[in-house]
């Protein structure tokens, strides 16, 4: 009788089947699942780094569709961009949202740090996520300006150019990487191909490291627990499960996002410029809007001065937990001082990319 | 500081965050459209015209395509389109056309440039009728039956009057199996920046916008302005290409940013060279922003005239309907609100005619004023010590030549005239009529024009040079021996005057430099040539 109930029940027995083939603790799972996640998370703008999260995988999918059609080599790379743009079935689409996805995830980067940064989330014992999360901003950084520089028209020459050049200012190093970079001593046939094994293999093996460093290091600590005040939350409220809870409520932002992406790929479809001529430089060169602030700074002061400068900051930025830990203890500053240096900072950023922008 | 007012903190800047993306991206877009050339649009409308003229004129459609106005959907029936029983229309695959774009054309969307053109000097360049460069062409080089120099000469700048063949009973002789209106060959092709219009438009704004790809560099390039302003009566391309203008126009044209779309302004786009454009009709950079120009009345900064016998300094009046008129500084200006009986010239059944419209006085510019405008060009570049002396160089040129030649000369021609000598109604009888119609309208401007626009071989070797040489060698003896041929006692009468006029000031070293000059002149020679 009971091997009769066990054949009427199949299913049963092919999850279990399934897991003997691998034998993993599946109750860990369970458990990582069923993390508590504290009330405040349901507040959507708590959600955004799981938003660069969802972004990173279009990203992936719709950069490994792109890999099929593209040929990274100087003579086809622009004919085969055209021809996703404009021949492959659903090529534009993907090619729209890879272009609007990737910066959508800059932007979401951005007020995720905002966030973590003003409401201290980066403080003891968080402070090493901090620091992988800036990596990851760095490598998102790279991965914008190589991505760019693959559809090889004049302008994103251009740009790889002019990048490869900020690139050999910076002290000591600099030239290394810059020879490195360009695969000679000039931008030519090697750097494109190099730029695509950075941006499809390098840096996607670092940013999948990073990510799940990340995910990892926010599961062990849990979520920071915060306190909004006047609101009194119940014990039994102050809690939600991560499965399914929380888990439905980023898939829900996973749609809408899906859905301004696709109007962005609808209404501003990623376009094509005149292809890449190495012999004639442009009259204006702009690199993407995310490093107009970078470019403003060069204008404002030299090549070597503006890459120091950002090379210092980038720095300052990404030990900015313990550098804040030790000023807050030698020096008793409070904590407002520190709101304001990054209202100030965002600020800084933000008038000069609007400032670059109006330069023509 | 709570987590609240964090929260605020955090929403206050990405919101800023976000308009500065759109801030981002609108500067973004309008840099892309300039950089980036838009693809042509054709418009259901023009896609017959476009797929059969491919075939028939596919260069025509290839620079059409080449056009901002392909880019934005503006193509062929949009210009060309005419209304049904125009004296220029024709039914042409199912759509009333004209092969002539009049100015009225284009002002279905440039107003504007149309309104401003149609008070410029280059709109009234057709009325040149009453001239003696028209005499000149139409007699001495012409012939009856045949006025090809006027033609293929004069009317291809100044324009034509467009006419139609026609039969006896006065109606349009047409062509082909569509009827189509047939243009008098004398009168068109004629792309004259005057051209008179069958519509009442005058000009032609292919002029300096030509077709089909009616590209800005086009129109901002010296050359197209030199088309016209050019040889020995007005070699203004000559004398601009002899300047530091132009030289340094020619060696940065790669930095004079020709292509720009809208304003193209000094200062803000290019710093490296004026151009005809730039000076006179277009946007400039000041302390207080930037001076958006009346881009297409190209006489407004012109506070001298260089054409006429003796310049003046010109005054403008503006009528409360547009029309302008220039008041030479010697002619008395009326006051604003008075109503003046102006003189417009306009086609009748294909004729020129003038006509009276009495009309109020809106607004006086005066001569300064003019100048004012061209000198904030200048001051993109030069310090105003600089720029004031610059026109105090340039006016007292004016006034030497106006003074020392061309006052005597004018009042000596209107003494032989008086004095029965000269035919009123014959300009060209006499040795002494060319040669005065030249020393000013040749000689006379080069070397005014010379100095307006900063070339010094112009205004000495090609001018005043040849205005002094041929005033005391050929002139002045051309003034006697014309005089003689109404009898020895007039002969005498003039020999005298010449004598009175020689024995002037300015005019006495014809009968020899002071010692003390003539010296030194010798001892350069000997010591630079050893002659």
């Amino acid at each position: 009788m009971a091997d009769f109930q066990e054949q009427q029940t199949p299913q049963a027995g092919f999850f279990q089947r399934v897991s003997e083939l691998i034998p993993f603790d599946w109750e860990l799972i369970r458990h990582a699942s069923a993390e508590p996640v504290p009330y405040h998370i349901k507040k959507w703008w708590f959600c955004l780094g799981g938003t660069v999260l969802y972004l990173f995988v279009i990203q992936v999918a719709t950069g490994i569709a792109l890999t099929f059609y593209y040929v990274p080599s100087p003579d086809q790379a622009y004919e085969s961009v055209a021809q996703i743009t404009q021949d492959v079935r659903f090529g534009w689409y993907i090619r729209s949202l890879h272009k609007w996805a990737a910066n959508c995830m800059i932007v979401a980067m951005f007020l995720h740090m905002l966030r973590v940064y003003f409401t201290g989330a980066y403080r003891h014992p968080r402070q090493l996520n901090w620091c992988i999360g800036f990596l990851l901003l760095g490598i998102t950084l790279t991965f914008g300006f190589t991505g760019y520089s693959l559809v090889y028209e004049q302008l994103s020459f251009w740009g790889a150019t002019v990048g490869a050049n900020l690139a050999e200012a910076v002290p000591l190093i600099g030239p290394t990487i810059a020879y490195f970079l360009r695969g000679g001593p000039e931008v030519g046939e090697n750097t494109l191909t190099r730029f695509y094994v950075l941006h499809i293999g390098l840096l996607p093996t670092l940013a999948f490291g990073l990510v799940f460093l990340h995910i990892l290091l926010i599961r062990l600590h849990g979520v920071t627990e915060l306190e909004f005040e006047g609101k009194e939350v119940p014990e039994k409220e102050r809690h939600f499960r991560f499965w399914p809870d929380h888990a439905t409520t980023e898939l829900l932002i996973g749609v809408l996002l899906m859905y301004l992406l696709t109007i962005m790929a609808l209404v501003f479809p990623a376009g094509l410029g005149e292809p890449a001529n190495p012999t004639q430089t442009p009259e204006h060169i702009k690199p993407e809007w995310y490093f107009y602030f970078n470019f403003r700074l060069l204008k404002l002061t030299s090549l070597r001065v503006s890459v120091v400068f950002t090379m210092a900051l980038g720095g300052i930025c990404f030990l900015w937990p313990f550098i804040e830990q030790w000023l807050s203890r030698k020096f008793k500053v409070p904590d407002r001082v520190w709101v304001m240096l990054g209202v100030l900072a965002f600020l800084g950023f933000l008038v000069l990319t609007v400032w670059e922008s109006f330069v023509q | 500081m709570d987590l609240t007012v964090k929260r605020y903190i955090v929403a206050a800047l990405s919101f800023l965050f976000l308009v500065s993306l759109l801030l981002v991206a609108y500067q973004e877009s309008r840099r892309l459209r300039v950089e980036r050339k838009l693809e042509p649009v054709v418009t259901a409308l023009n896609k017959g015209c476009v797929d059969c003229h491919r075939t028939d004129s596919p260069a025509l459609v290839m620079e059409w395509e080449h056009s901002q106005h392909a880019a934005y959907g503006v193509g062929c029936v949009d210009c060309h389109s005419a209304n049904q029983g125009e004296v220029d229309a024709w039914l042409h695959e199912g759509e009333y056309v004209s092969a002539l774009v009049t100015p009225l054309d284009c002002a279905n969307c440039h107003e504007k440039e149309y309104r401003e053109f149609s008070q410029s000097h280059h709109a009234k360049a057709g009325e040149i009728l009453a001239s003696l460069d028209n005499v000149l062409a139409e007699k001495a080089a012409g012939m009856p039956g045949n006025n090809a120099d006027s033609v293929n000469g004069c009317w291809q700048c100044h324009g034509s009057i467009i006419r139609f063949e026609r039969d006896e009973d006065g109606k349009t002789i047409t062509s082909g199996k569509e009827n189509r209106p047939v243009i008098d060959s004398d009168t068109w092709p004629n792309s004259g920046i005057g051209r008179l219009n069958p519509d009442g438009s005058k000009g032609s704004c292919h002029a300096c916008h030509s077709r089909h790809a009616f590209e800005a560099k086009l129109s901002r390039s010296p050359e197209n302005c030199g088309k016209c302003h050019m040889g020995p009566d007005h070699p203004q391309i000559e004398i601009y290409n002899e300047s530091k203008h132009g030289i340094a126009f020619y060696a940065n044209r790669d930095r004079m940013a020709l292509d720009t779309q809208g304003d193209w302004v000094l200062g803000r786009d290019y710093s490296a060279a004026p151009t005809c454009a730039t000076c006179h009709i277009s946007s400039y950079m000041t302390p207080n922003g930037q001076y958006t120009a009346n881009s297409h009345d190209v006489g407004e900064r012109i506070s001298w005239t260089l054409r006429p016998v003796i310049s003046t300094l010109l005054n403008s009046v503006i009528y409360q309907d547009g029309f302008k008129e220039d008041y030479p500084h010697t002619r008395e200006l009326p006051e604003i609100g008075d109503t003046i009986e102006t003189i417009e010239k306009v086609v009748e059944n294909e004729e020129l005619v003038s006509r009276t419209v009495p009309r109020q006085v809106a607004r006086i510019v005066t001569w300064e004023e003019r100048r004012q405008v061209m000198k904030g060009a200048c001051l993109n570049c030069h310090s105003d010590t600089y720029v004031d002396n610059f026109y105090q160089q340039f006016d007292d040129l004016v006034i030497l030549y106006n003074e020392k030649f061309a006052r005597p000369a004018k009042a000596i021609m209107d003494d032989l005239l008086a004095d029965g000598v000269l035919n009123p109604n014959a300009p060209f009888e006499h040795h002494v009529q060319w040669v005065y119609f030249e020393l000013w309208h040749h000689e006379g401007r080069r070397a005014r024009h010379g100095a307006s626009m900063m070339g010094p071989d112009y205004t000495h070797w090609h001018g005043m040079y040849e205005v002094s040489k041929h005033f005391y060698q050929e002139f002045l003896p051309a003034v006697v021996e014309v005089a003689r041929t109404k009898g020895a006692a007039m002969g005498r009468k003039y020999e005298q005057r010449v004598e009175e006029l020689l024995a002037q000031e300015e005019h006495q070293w014809v009968k020899g430099l002071s010692d003390q000059e003539a010296e030194e002149l010798r001892q350069m020679y000997q010591q630079r040539y050893n002659e």
